[in-house]
């Protein structure tokens, strides 16, 4: 059974995160290593964050982007992504969808929120980046495109955008992700 | 802080560099470890509408690219997606002057 994998864009391509965001210069290798090593097919999933904040944006919270224009351009974004799922569910294909834990649009079980932040953007990005549970913006707004359709996915974050960010653990959940398959 | 590690370097290949087909050579790897970020241009045999789409979304990305004088090149030779990625650009009077070896 073909197993496709949806990646967050920033994981093969650092230069989508924010200033001191980036783990890589541009290709998170281990990643992408270690899903040809279990020989899925990967595709891209766009960055909301790029083409609306730019690469010059400040990192920030779920509820900074939350407003009905981000949510309308995470739409425009997830619909073509939704299908193109749909179609490889449709086809017998293990879905995995791949977002990134701790951001406040490609979260998958933790995002970057605090009902405080804004204004002056005077806070460190390595000391008190708040997350709580639950999904980014992207993320949401995807698998409520997909409606019952997720069911057939699996949805795993990678926590690059934690503090305490361990790589091999990571991997170890990524793999765990891509080896089985079933419902969230 | 870990800094700011991003490589400022941006390529747009085909899909065929992401999911190189059996026996394909491994542009992935190479173009990995000189530091380039990879935009993935969409696989052929979506629907027409969704493809579009898909192209529409990564000109927007690399029009952010260029506008913030990251270098951005094209994979070539790319496939029929690079060149509706092309014609979206040029449309909007954009253009890639760069591009990078994908030859076997």
């Amino acid at each position: 059974m073909r197993t496709v994998c949806y990646l967050a864009h920033c994981l093969l391509n650092a230069n989508a995160k924010v200033d001191e965001g980036a783990r890589c210069a541009g290709v998170s290798a281990p990643v992408v290593g270690l899903l040809r090593e279990h020989g899925a097919t990967i595709r891209q999933m766009p960055c909301p964050e790029l083409a609306f904040g730019g690469t010059r944006r400040f990192w920030a919270v779920r509820e900074q982007y939350d407003t009905p224009a981000f949510r309308a351009h995470c739409r425009t974004l997830a619909a073509p992504v939704a299908e193109q799922i749909r179609a490889d569910l449709a086809a017998g294909a293990r879905v995995v969808i791949i977002g990134i834990d701790g951001s406040p649009s490609m979260g998958v079980e933790l995002t970057a929120s605090a009902g405080d932040w804004g204004g002056r953007p005077d806070k460190p990005r390595d000391e008190d980046y708040p997350v709580t549970p639950g999904p980014g913006l992207f993320t949401e707004t995807l698998l409520g495109l997909l409606g019952d359709d997720v069911a057939g996915a699996r949805v795993v974050g990678i926590g690059q955008d934690l503090f305490d960010y361990d790589e091999p653990a990571e991997l170890a959940k990524l793999a765990a992700a891509v080896e089985h398959t079933g419902a969230r | 802080m870990r800094g700011d590690l991003r490589s400022r370097r941006v390529a747009v290949v085909p899909d065929a560099v992401l999911n190189p087909p059996a026996g394909g050579a491994d542009h992935l790897t190479p173009l990995a470890e000189a530091g380039w970020g990879l935009v993935v241009l969409p696989p052929a045999g979506l629907p027409a509408g969704t493809e579009q789409a898909m192209v529409a979304a990564i000109a927007d990305q690399v029009v952010t690219f260029l506008d913030d004088d990251y270098e951005v090149a094209l994979g070539w030779p790319g496939d029929e997606r690079t060149g509706r990625l092309i014609e979206t650009l040029s449309a909007i009077g954009r253009r890639v002057e760069r591009r990078i070896d994908l030859l076997d």
